[in-house]
């Protein structure tokens, strides 16, 4: 945290490595665990099936939840993908933290801004992207002004705080947690001596249970407030 | 550490950007593949079993019903039909035996005239037989006793005029 960041170009464009290594890892974590939970699938399901399946309806419920009729179903499978990999996400950085030199190489992808501006830009694409499908661009365009014309400006901007908010809620809650975690390690590794282990341990496994529950939240809320957005944009009148 | 949003905006998220989206979409599809098409597919498929389960369920126990409507229905039918079986079997044994009866007396008063006609008719014969041997065996004796102190046509005569006697009596 605060270090100078590992950077590649590749193509004219910049890769940071901290926040690509971390994205891969937390998307071979997650595929990991749902290709293990799915191995055995059968009508009478069992062990991981049957994880795999109350995984599946409890993101089918939260996207059920705002989004109405039929065009759940559509969204069923972004949901899942976007909560399993904003959680793994979360959690990745409270365990693993790899730093080489000044360049930290490993740690939550969350916990940038860019990582989640681009989820978050993600769901609102969809959510256009399917608010024109379901309307056609005229009911789409006209939706901006609802319920008055007054309301266009408003409308508009709207778009963009939905975006910020989306993306800035999630990356103000993991970098905090990160950054309160370091500072408590730091105060171990400190000037104290060895006695500073002693109260440092406690806060450190505090702040980190308290920090998988903070993840969790943050994870669910992203995919509420993204059915939330898709709904909006698919059926603008409620 | 934020600083590099603001000296690299124009090339270093971009690539962030790009590799993020990427990195989803690729893991979405793979979910997909993997875990979510088959989980549903399946998922579905329970569903629609279990319906169906119900419904089969549904639909047989109202067969049950019939099928135990229809038993009792012909249960009642056949104790009906049974008690009229019986009915009539005891009918025509009735009768059966009244004809029996009747046959079996006419033919036993037929035997019994037969018989005491034909019981007459041996009486006939052996009073017959028993008149001419007694005739002549009172010949002989009487021949043997008395001989010569009757003559055998006076003789014959008297024994004639006896046994005359003798039948008329008799009868």
């Amino acid at each position: 945290m605060g270090d100078p960041v590992p950077t590649v170009k590749f193509l004219g464009l910049t890769f940071n490595i901290a926040n690509d290594l971390s994205v891969l890892l937390t998307c071979v974590i997650v595929f990991l665990f749902v290709f293990l939970l799915s191995r055995h699938i059968a009508l009478k399901p069992k062990g991981g099936q049957n994880v795999l399946e109350w995984l599946i309806e409890f993101t089918n419920g939260i996207v059920k939840g705002s989004i109405k009729g039929s065009d759940a179903s559509h969204f069923g499978l972004y949901a899942f993908t976007l909560f399993l990999f904003i959680f793994v996400a979360n959690q990745l950085g409270l365990f693993i933290h790899v730093q080489v030199g000044e360049f930290t190489y490993l740690k939550s992808p969350t916990a940038d801004p860019i990582v989640t501006l681009t989820l978050s830009f993600m769901t609102v694409a969809l959510a256009h992207a399917a608010g024109v499908q379901k309307n056609g661009m005229k009911g789409y365009l006209k939706s901006y002004t609802a319920p008055f014309l007054v309301f266009l400006p408003i409308n508009i901007f709207e778009q963009f705080t939905d975006f910020l908010t989306l993306g800035l809620r999630l990356f103000g809650n993991i970098f905090a947690g990160e950054m309160l975690l370091n500072k408590v390690a730091g105060l171990a590794t400190g000037s104290g001596g060895w006695f500073s282990y002693v109260y440092a341990f406690p806060i450190e496994f505090l702040w980190q249970g308290f920090s998988v529950f903070i993840g969790s939240v943050q994870a669910f809320v992203f995919v509420t407030l993204t059915s939330v957005y898709i709904s909006q944009k698919v059926s603008p009148e409620e | 550490m934020l600083s590099h949003l603001i000296i690299g905006a124009s090339g270093l998220y971009l690539g962030d950007m790009l590799f993020v989206a990427i990195s989803f979409i690729v893991l979405m599809a793979v979910i997909a593949k993997v875990a979510w098409n088959p989980v549903s597919k399946m998922m579905a498929e329970r569903a629609d079993k279990i319906a169906n389960d119900i419904d089969s369920a549904q639909k047989s126990r109202q067969e049950a019903a019939e099928l135990a409507e229809k038993r009792q229905e012909a249960l009642s039918h056949s104790r009906a039909e049974a008690s009229d079986i019986v009915a009539d079997a005891k009918q025509s044994g009735e009768k059966q035996r009244t004809t029996i009866v009747a046959k079996a007396q006419t033919e036993a008063t037929q035997y019994k005239q037969n018989a005491r006609k034909d019981i007459e008719q041996e009486r006939q014969d052996a009073l017959k037989n028993v008149q001419s041997d007694v005739a002549d065996i009172s010949i002989q004796i009487a021949t043997k006793i008395i001989k010569k102190q009757l003559d055998p046509e006076g003789q014959q005569a008297l024994i004639n005029s006896y046994i005359e006697g003798l039948g008329k009596h008799e009868s």
